[in-house]
């Protein structure tokens, strides 16, 4: 409309403007009524009122006012949908052809992509709608009615594997030349494949003009190609096309479950690779099953890892029988050792019959031989298999592999070995030399303090150079090497313990065999044939999730190639011991984009339609509540300040208004934040007793008196001087302030809730004493059981985690923190006193008072503390005293400053026991 | 912007009649009463007697007997205790009479929301307030055509109950003379009426000489005309309603027309040697009282200093 991009809804109603003027004389007639007031001075000014006048005239602004309101409101009424959606499925009424890319590359956009589609079809509702997604099968397109069509966008997710378009392209091609009117859309993600490059090709130069392509001026596409373990760290590799979005990113690691292991950042810097070095220690490296790219959204911005480069299982198997009379200076402690740390490893039960066998069955991609001389029958037959089939085998020397040797070795061996600087030599022992460039071993350095006494010595033949990965200074070999079929022997001429060198002492030792362990291939890479399937367990969908296996997913053989195809979808493949991983692109892969020549472009991104209806409903809302403050201010019912304000007010609305945001997006309201309340800040401010609010008058009365006694007899005789004593619902209230809690129990007490038991955990844990009183002493006696009282604490203390507890111990600290008292007494004189059990140790006997680390965090007595303590305002005493001993009062409120004292200091008391000890130290 | 009512007692609903203002006016007398007494109390410290020796009843110090005096002067009882003589002095009070007249009209039952007080109410309170002021002085009191000048302690409740008699009977000021060219007078009015009829009846008042004070009453609404917008004016006495538009136009005119005869008014009364006073109800009544009774006070000194 008008060339702005503005269209209404109803603009038949828009013809309610031609109204306005009528508006404008109506409202110019009516005047705003006059108020009235009495003023009895008004005789006095007679002559300057005229008696009758003329209705008043609307002001100007007022009128404009509230033409304008009138107008908004028709504006409203006419439905104004600014950015409307484009018509860009022509006035054709022939068939509409829809072709959606929905491989990876779309996954990341996904949903716009999709909302496009939708607002496509929605344009062309009336007509037939051929809808094809480039990774469907090839099939003849048959039109379908917008809605099922639609249906069918919602219901399309993108696949997690490269498209191949070429079908697609010729099955629409042959479409689009039987039905001529028919319009063909191609809802593309840039991504060349590769295999349809000539069939994209034919197919835009085939439709020519016909064709528009609706794609994206950038690619926001970045994938993961492949990742290595490499010595120090996990390196990924990314691509991304020429024109891709964002450089910088971070790629993180996985481990099986979904937890981080590490990340790092990558920049393209302009490129169209980038590597990202992840330097986490091996054996965190060797968890990694997965690396995403982070905000990825697509399953090729995921990379699964499996066993190849993860652990290597190593096997080992020690010919030593001395052994396990020292088991640390054994051979195999050395390799255990060195090995633990970056591999599985396997090892045969003692006194087995033929451990290399048995151990084979476990197929370890390692397998270490210590001193083990020669192998011969059934077992060199299924070693050589091993080896052959692509296993690693590690020998040591020995003196039984000196006495004799085997066919599994690398070099052919000089019977005896070598002894440098013993008593029958003229040599001195050697060292190292620097390790041969070709060797695994290049660039370790060859530290000077491992010395070699003794070896075994090669043949020398003409392949032993190159057999050689170690050697001495003087040029024997120390570790020699050879292929044998897929697999490796690898022999180190001296022992794995240190009687013959000091190699295994080094950490040249745990370096080589760093080096030496990803030279074993794993058991799903190559040792396996194609004979093998293994059955899909994981799959990852478009967007990179982890997803059950489709239904069209199949089993791959074990020497799967990849990348992903239709049949087999990005993912980990086969029982979780030998896991396979499938990727979504293939290591080397690079992502050029589509060149779509001369063929009509469609942007990707469209405006979403604003709909300007609730924003001129609230403007209009607002100038209708601006005059109706006009119309009061004008029949003077307002003050200025009043006013004022008001407008103020309106004026802060209409702008909130303008600066909310669309409506429909939720938002996430933040959880207040609970103030600290004035009783929580007069807590933290001083040191306060406190006791829980039972809801019964009578005993909650008593407990508040009793506290408050008990404070003014801890500030009149000790140093320690609380604050008024506060009531707590643990329910409600905050704990943590305060260290002593007296709870007495009633019958008829509520189970506390869930919070509050957590809180009056979270308490005690804390370091808090918690006094339950259960008040029943007598009953107790009477009853010679469990009384109510005692039951409803039984079921509040279930739920607590409760430690040990003990009947007072006459030793306990308790009664030593203040007055040296013989037990506690309360209202009642018989009831017992419980606290947490102290380990009694065997050097405790002589010491007059215990404490444990901690103060108990329960104490648990029926005495009635608080009665005994409780007296009214006149400072006569509330209860008497059972049986009433002369001072049995006095004792009472004597425990009572025990208690508080105890739970302000603890085992204080107890460690005092310990100055004479001191001072006798000191001299004195 | 300031709102105003008309206060009950006086307010032209004529349902009420005459019979039902008299309820309402014995309904809030008792309370205006018991006000002017507190108010009393509050001045009265300030104005309370002569202070000065002179003809009267009451002890006001003994002096020593100089020679010359009549001897019948000499106080023997306070003599009789030492070897001087003394003379027992009295306390100068001065009977005169003061008439007092309070508008209760309709107009004066005018409240509005600036102001503490009707202005009816507050004429009442400062006219018994000092009169149990000048009773205390030793002066007596009466109202203008309604009681005869008295000097009893219960002046309050004697005088409310005389206004509540004929209440109905006030208009802004006296119909009569005064009496005596030495009787003085305190009339409490708005004085809504035009200042030619004022001076008229001015005259009329005080033609027999009669000297005294008039205290105009005003609301703030009244003075301050804090009114906007478009307004319907009502008067009081007869309920004739005056639109004038926006009421903020006409305001600067409003307030010089009420200041021109605020000034006609002073002109008229001080050239009979009246002294004029304003009082607007958003004062407080002890501040009004203070005022008055200082003019009373100085202007008794000053009658007594010339006599």
């Amino acid at each position: 409309m008008l060339g702005l991009p503005l269209v209404f809804a109803a603009p038949m109603v828009l013809i309610a403007l031609a109204a306005l003027p009528a508006l404008y004389f109506l409202l110019r007639v009516t005047p705003p009524p006059p108020k009235r007031i009495p003023l009895p001075t008004i005789p006095l000014v007679k002559d300057l009122v005229t008696p009758e006048r003329q209705p008043a005239r609307m002001p100007w602004w007022l009128l404009l006012l509230r033409l304008a309101l009138a107008g908004i409101a028709i504006l409203a009424l006419a439905g104004p949908l600014w950015n409307p959606p484009p018509v860009e499925s022509g006035a054709g009424r022939g068939p509409l052809v829809l072709l959606i890319d929905n491989g990876w590359g779309a996954a990341p956009d996904w949903p716009k992509r999709r909302d496009r589609a939708i607002t496509l079809i929605e344009t062309a509702v009336d007509r037939p709608v051929v809808l094809r997604a480039a990774s469907e099968e090839a099939a003849i397109p048959t039109a379908v009615n917008a809605r099922a069509a639609i249906e069918r966008l919602r219901g399309l997710q993108p696949v997690p594997h490269s498209i191949d378009r070429a079908k697609q392209f010729a099955a629409l091609a042959s479409y689009a030349e039987a039905t001529p009117q028919a319009e063909i859309l191609w809802l593309s993600d840039r991504m060349a494949t590769g295999t349809d490059e000539a069939a994209t090709r034919t197919f835009i130069e085939k439709l020519g003009p016909r064709l528009r392509i609706i794609a994206d001026e950038r690619t926001p596409v970045r994938a993961i190609a492949s990742a290595s373990n490499e010595r120090d760290a996990m390196v990924v590799k990314l691509v991304r096309p020429a024109s891709g979005g964002e450089s910088l990113g971070i790629v993180r690691a996985l481990d099986s479950k979904g937890r981080p292991l590490g990340e790092a950042p990558f920049d393209f810097a302009g490129t169209a690779k980038a590597e990202a070095k992840i330097a986490v220690p091996l054996e965190v490296r060797n968890d990694i099953s997965r690396l995403e790219i982070a905000d990825g959204r697509s399953a090729a911005a995921v990379h699964l890892l499996d066993a190849g480069s993860q652990r290597r299982r190593v096997a080992l198997v020690s010919g030593e029988t001395a052994d396990t009379n020292q088991p640390l200076v054994s051979g195999s402690y050395f390799v255990t050792n060195a090995l633990a740390p970056y591999s599985t490893l396997l090892e045969a039960p003692r006194g087995s019959t033929d451990p290399i066998g048995r151990m084979l069955t476990d197929k370890p991609e390692v397998m270490v031989l210590v001193d083990v001389g020669t192998i011969a029958g059934a077992t060199l037959d299924q070693l050589t298999a091993y080896v052959e089939d692509g296993g690693v085998l590690v020998r040591f020397a020995g003196s039984g592999l000196a006495a004799s040797s085997d066919t599994l070795l690398p070099v052919r061996l000089r019977r005896g070995g070598r002894v440098l600087g013993g008593a029958l030599s003229w040599e001195k022992p050697q060292r190292l030399a620097p390790f041969p460039a070709e060797s695994p071993f290049a660039g370790l350095a060859a530290p000077q303090d491992v010395l070699i006494e003794r070896q075994v010595l090669a043949e020398p033949t003409p392949t032993l150079n190159e057999r050689t990965w170690a050697a001495l200074a003087d040029g024997t070999p120390l570790v020699t090497a050879t292929r044998r079929g897929k697999g490796l022997i690898i022999l180190f001429h001296v022992t794995a313990d240190t009687s013959w060198s000091n190699l295994p002492l080094s950490g040249l030792f745990v370096d080589m065999f760093r080096r030496i362990l990803p030279l074993a291939v794993t058991s799903g890479e190559t040792r396996e044939t194609g004979k093998e399937l293994a059955n899909p367990r994981r799959s990852l969908d478009g967007f990179g999730a982890f997803a059950a296996p489709p239904a069209t997913a199949k089993a791959i053989p074990r020497n799967f190639p990849g990348p992903a195809t239709r049949d087999h979808p990005p993912g980990f493949y086969g029982p979780p011991e030998a896991t396979i991983a499938v990727n979504a692109l293939a290591p080397d892969t690079t992502l050029p984009e589509i060149d779509f020549g001369a063929a009509t472009r469609l942007p990707l991104n469209v405006q979403p339609p604003l709909d300007l209806r609730p924003a001129l409903l609230i403007a209009a809302f607002l100038l209708f509540l601006l005059d109706a403050l006009a119309v009061a201010w004008l029949a003077g019912l307002l003050s200025r300040r009043i006013l004022t304000r008001a407008a103020t007010g309106l004026l802060v609305a209409a702008l909130a208004a303008t600066l909310q945001p669309p409506p429909g997006k939720a938002q996430t309201p933040q959880a207040p934040k609970a103030a600290p309340t004035q009783q929580d800040i007069s807590a933290s401010l001083k040191t306060r007793l406190a006791y829980i609010v039972t809801g019964n008058r009578e005993v909650d009365e008593t407990s508040r008196l009793g506290l408050e006694t008990l404070t003014r007899a801890l500030a009149n005789r000790t140093a320690f001087e609380p604050g008024a004593p506060v009531g707590l619902d643990p329910g409600k209230d905050e704990m943590v302030f305060y260290s002593l809690v007296y709870w007495p129990i009633t019958p008829d007490q509520p189970v506390p809730s869930e919070t509050a038991l957590r809180r009056i955990d979270q308490f005690m844990k804390n370091g808090g004493t918690v006094i339950f009183d259960t008040r029943d002493a007598t009953a107790m006696r009477s009853t010679a059981g469990t009384t109510a009282e005692t039951r409803r604490l039984r079921q509040m203390l279930a739920s607590l985690d409760i430690p040990e507890i003990e009947e007072i111990p006459r030793d306990h600290v308790i009664t030593k923190t203040f007055y040296l008292l013989d037990r506690l007494v309360g209202r009642y004189a018989q009831g017992e006193t419980w606290v947490e059990a102290i380990p009694r140790g065997a050097s405790d006997e002589k010491r007059p008072a215990r404490a444990g680390d901690r103060v108990s965090p329960v104490i648990i007595t029926s005495t009635d503390l608080a009665a005994a303590w409780a007296h009214d305002r006149n400072g006569q005493p509330r209860y008497p005293m059972v049986p009433n001993e002369p001072r049995q009062r006095e004792m009472a409120l004597r425990a009572g400053i025990n208690l508080a004292m105890y739970a302000m200091t603890g085992n204080y008391k107890a460690d005092q026991v310990h100055i004479p000890a001191l001072l006798d130290r000191l001299g004195q | 912007m300031a709102t105003a009512r008309l206060t009950e007692p006086f307010s032209r609903r004529k349902s009420a009649g005459i019979e039902g203002e008299a309820h309402e006016l014995a309904r809030v007398l008792p309370r205006l009463a018991l006000e002017a007494r507190q108010v009393s109390a509050q001045v009265a410290l300030g104005i309370h007697g002569r202070r000065r020796a002179g003809p009267g009843e009451t002890f006001w110090q003994f002096r020593p007997f100089t020679s010359g005096e009549p001897a019948d002067r000499i106080d023997w009882r306070r003599s009789a205790r030492d070897d001087r003589l003394y003379v027992r002095e009295r306390e100068w009070e001065s009977a005169s009479t003061w008439w007092l007249w309070v508008d209760v009209s309709a107009s004066m039952g005018y409240v509005s929301s600036l102001a503490l007080a009707a202005k009816r109410d507050r004429a009442i309170v400062l006219g018994f307030a000092m009169a149990d002021l000048l009773v205390r002085g030793g002066e007596r009191v009466g109202l203008i055509g309604l009681s005869p000048p008295l000097s009893t302690r219960a002046i309050v409740p004697r005088l409310a109950e005389a206004l509540l008699m004929h209440g109905d009977a006030t208009g802004d000021l006296p119909e009569g003379p005064i009496p005596g060219p030495r009787d003085r007078v305190l009339l409490l009015s708005d004085f809504i009426l035009p200042a030619e009829a004022f001076a008229e009846r001015f005259h009329r008042l005080t033609s027999r000489g009669a000297t005294g004070t008039c205290l105009m009453v005003r609301d703030p609404a009244e003075t301050l005309f804090p009114f906007s917008g478009e307004t319907e004016f009502e008067e009081a006495e007869h309920g004739e309603r005056w639109r004038v538009g926006n009421a903020a136009d006409m305001a600067q005119r409003y307030k010089e027309r009420l200041a021109a005869h605020e000034a006609a008014l002073r002109v008229t009364t001080t050239r009979r040697g009246w002294s004029f006073l304003t009082h607007g109800t958003d004062d407080t009544a002890a501040d009004g009282l203070l005022r008055l009774a200082m003019l009373v006070e100085n202007g008794a000194s000053r009658a007594f200093g010339a006599r």
